[in-house]
């Protein structure tokens, strides 16, 4: 187990240096990174050319890079070019995306297991057509039309909830954009739990099980439910990087300033600095999520043995 | 008597139809007595072990009449709570496939223990210590060490050897072993069945051994139960049944055993398929494929009828037994 965890994390250097020198180079030939600082004008030459030695962008790309990994390793992400640290602008967006991302993968947890497993056991039966008729509308409804129309009903026609988070984002008023962002990954995984239950129920260890006199909630959750779980446990585990990162959308639409928040106004502003330092990040987040997920693999299923 | 089956009938009802899985079984086990029920893929002997141990899938499975009677009282009014405290307690089950019908994900220590955490409300020390005991019972080497490791990391005679034991843990008065021998090597096989038969004689459980190999029960069974198309076609103590059979099935069945003497011979075969349980043919189901076939057993369904010519307990679902018998 040491050893395969030591690997993995070998395994993690050269795709983080892929992922981020790609990034790192896409941002580059985005545009011109000082085109933005002079306001509307275009930078006279000599504005622009001392700019450029100020940054450091008269030097090749690849020094750039190697400078720029240089300051990461010691915490320093740059500057963006309002001159706000980028760390700091970290400080306030993550701590925000983590709560976000925290209920949404509760809801998946929670809602989206419980779900599976009713309609998995009742395979056939209203109750499982219904949940299965409704993970398909909330599928092929985009997240911004569910957003939206939950944020009218429910911000601004019935005002049960503030239609715009507050700059603070406590947990409380994150709970309606956690499950908006949560949602199509909750459909995924309620199908996925479905599946997995009805395919196992019939298996010979759950009849085994059944043979031996455990009472049905025992049989359910230690003999059906652990060995059903282990596809949606990668897949959660997968979501975990993907709404940290994928959470644009919904930041936008609740007006939340978080980590897709920024990302996306970097973008606009062609703050390079701050998109590469969060994607950079956000990277980070992927691998290890992803590394955590393979281990709970093998703590889920023990015939998968990592040497 | 430990356990009476009596007339019992299975249904399974599905989009194409009902299928007649089990049309009036009887049969029982004695405490200490091993009856063997022999039978085709198809031909209602799981299905009844599984109505037996009310493991039964309903639906589609189900029960549309018969009693199962169990130390004196019929298990079949009960409710599932009552029945759940029997099962693995009282009558226990050993299945085909050890691999797949052992949890993958629990060690074999945990699904031991199971059984005594659950019907005996025993510590889960303590319930680890049994394991192991049970471990050593069924000769499993290296008891200690090996409770904690998963299914899949023991060969195949062991793993039937730990389906042996978790049935045996509570120390059950009726064992019904399901194919236990099918899924292994020939020579495992052998060991697995001496395992069960002595286990069996020493705690005087009655065992219901369900096969298609006759090569087993000669060696451990006392009585011997066929099984075609959901009925009992022939019942007799196993050594009469070798000797003579009273029921053309039954012959059959003895003349598809390959013999050392006949080598080079063309193999026996029963003619014909298993029916359709969707639509049993009338009258005797099994004419279709009978060399002896008369125009009465188109049209009339044999009753068991009793072998008065032998001075044991046998019976014989066929018009024409007295034939077959001297055949």
């Amino acid at each position: 187990m040491g050893r395969y965890v030591v690997r993995r994390l070998l395994q993690m250097i050269p795709v983080f240096v892929g992922a981020t020198l790609l990034i790192f180079l896409m941002v580059n030939v985005m545009g011109d990174p000082i085109a933005g600082l002079c306001g509307e004008r275009r930078c006279d030459p000599a504005t622009a050319a001392q700019l450029e030695k100020e940054f450091g962008l008269d030097k090749p790309v690849w020094q750039q890079y190697l400078t720029y990994m240089g300051n990461v390793f010691t915490g320093d992400f740059g500057t963006a070019f309002n001159g706000q640290e980028v760390t700091e602008l970290m400080a306030t967006a993550f701590p925000v995306t983590i709560r976000l991302t925290v209920i949404a993968i509760l809801f998946e947890i929670v809602v989206g297991i419980a779900l599976g497993v009713v309609t998995g056991l009742r395979r056939g039966r209203p109750v499982d057509t219904g949940v299965l008729l409704l993970t398909l509308v909330v599928i092929s409804v985009p997240t911004f039309v569910t957003g939206l129309l939950l944020q009218l009903l429910l911000g601004v026609k019935w005002g049960w909830i503030r239609p715009s988070v507050s700059s603070e984002a406590p947990f409380d008023e994150l709970i309606l954009p956690g499950l908006v962002l949560a949602s199509v990954s909750l459909a995924y995984v309620t199908r996925l739990t479905r599946t997995s239950i009805a395919e196992n129920r019939r298996s010979d260890y759950v009849r085994t099980a059944v043979a031996k006199g455990l009472p049905r909630h025992r049989v359910i959750t230690r003999h059906l439910l652990r060995t059903s779980l282990i596809p949606v446990v990668t897949f959660i585990g997968a979501d975990i990087g993907f709404l940290m990162g994928g959470a644009i959308v919904t930041e936008r639409i609740f007006n939340i300033h978080g980590v897709g928040y920024q990302i996306y106004q970097g973008i606009l502003r062609q703050n390079t600095q701050t998109v590469v330092g969060f994607v950079t990040v956000l990277v980070l987040v992927f691998l290890v999520a992803n590394l955590v997920v393979d281990l709970l693999y093998a703590v889920l299923d023990p015939r998968i043995r990592y040497a | 008597m430990l356990l009476d089956v009596h007339d019992l009938h299975v249904e399974f009802h599905t989009r194409d139809g009902v299928a007649r899985a089990v049309n009036g079984v009887s049969y029982g086990v004695d405490e200490g007595e091993t009856l063997a029920v022999l039978g085709e893929s198809g031909s209602g002997k799981s299905v009844t072990a599984q109505a037996i141990m009310g493991i039964l899938d309903v639906p589609p499975g189900r029960i549309t009449g018969g009693e199962v009677i169990f130390k004196g009282r019929d298990l079949l009014p009960l409710k599932e709570e009552q029945r759940r405290k029997v099962r693995g307690a009282e009558m226990a089950m050993i299945f085909q496939d050890a691999l797949s019908s052992l949890n993958p994900v629990l060690s074999v220590g945990d699904q031991l223990g199971e059984m005594f955490t659950v019907h005996r409300g025993m510590s889960k020390k303590d319930a680890r210590a049994k394991a192991v005991e049970l471990m050593d019972r069924v000769r499993i080497p290296a008891a200690r060490e090996r409770v904690r490791q998963y299914p899949h990391q023991f060969s195949g005679g062991m793993r039937q050897r730990i389906m042996i034991a978790m049935a045996l843990a509570l120390e059950p008065a009726l064992i019904i072993a399901d194919e236990p021998t099918t899924a292994l090597d020939v020579t495992v096989q052998a060991q697995v069945m001496e395992l069960l038969a002595e286990l069996q004689r020493e705690y005087r459980m009655g065992l219901i051994l369900i096969t298609h190999d006759l090569g087993v029960v000669a060696d451990v069974a006392d009585r011997i139960a066929v099984m075609y198309a959901g009925r009992i076609v022939e019942s007799a103590p196993v050594h009469d049944i070798y000797k003579a059979p009273a029921h053309p099935y039954t012959r059959g069945l003895l003349d598809s055993i390959p013999r050392l003497d006949q080598k080079g011979r063309e193999l026996y075969a029963i003619k014909g398929l298993p029916p359709n349980l969707m639509d049993i043919p009338p009258g005797c189901a099994f004419h279709p494929r009978c060399p002896m076939a008369r125009d009465v057993c188109r049209t009339d369904e044999p009753p068991l009828y009793e072998v008065t010519e032998s001075e044991t307990d046998r019976g014989s679902a066929c018009h024409f037994w007295r034939e077959c018998l001297h055949g």
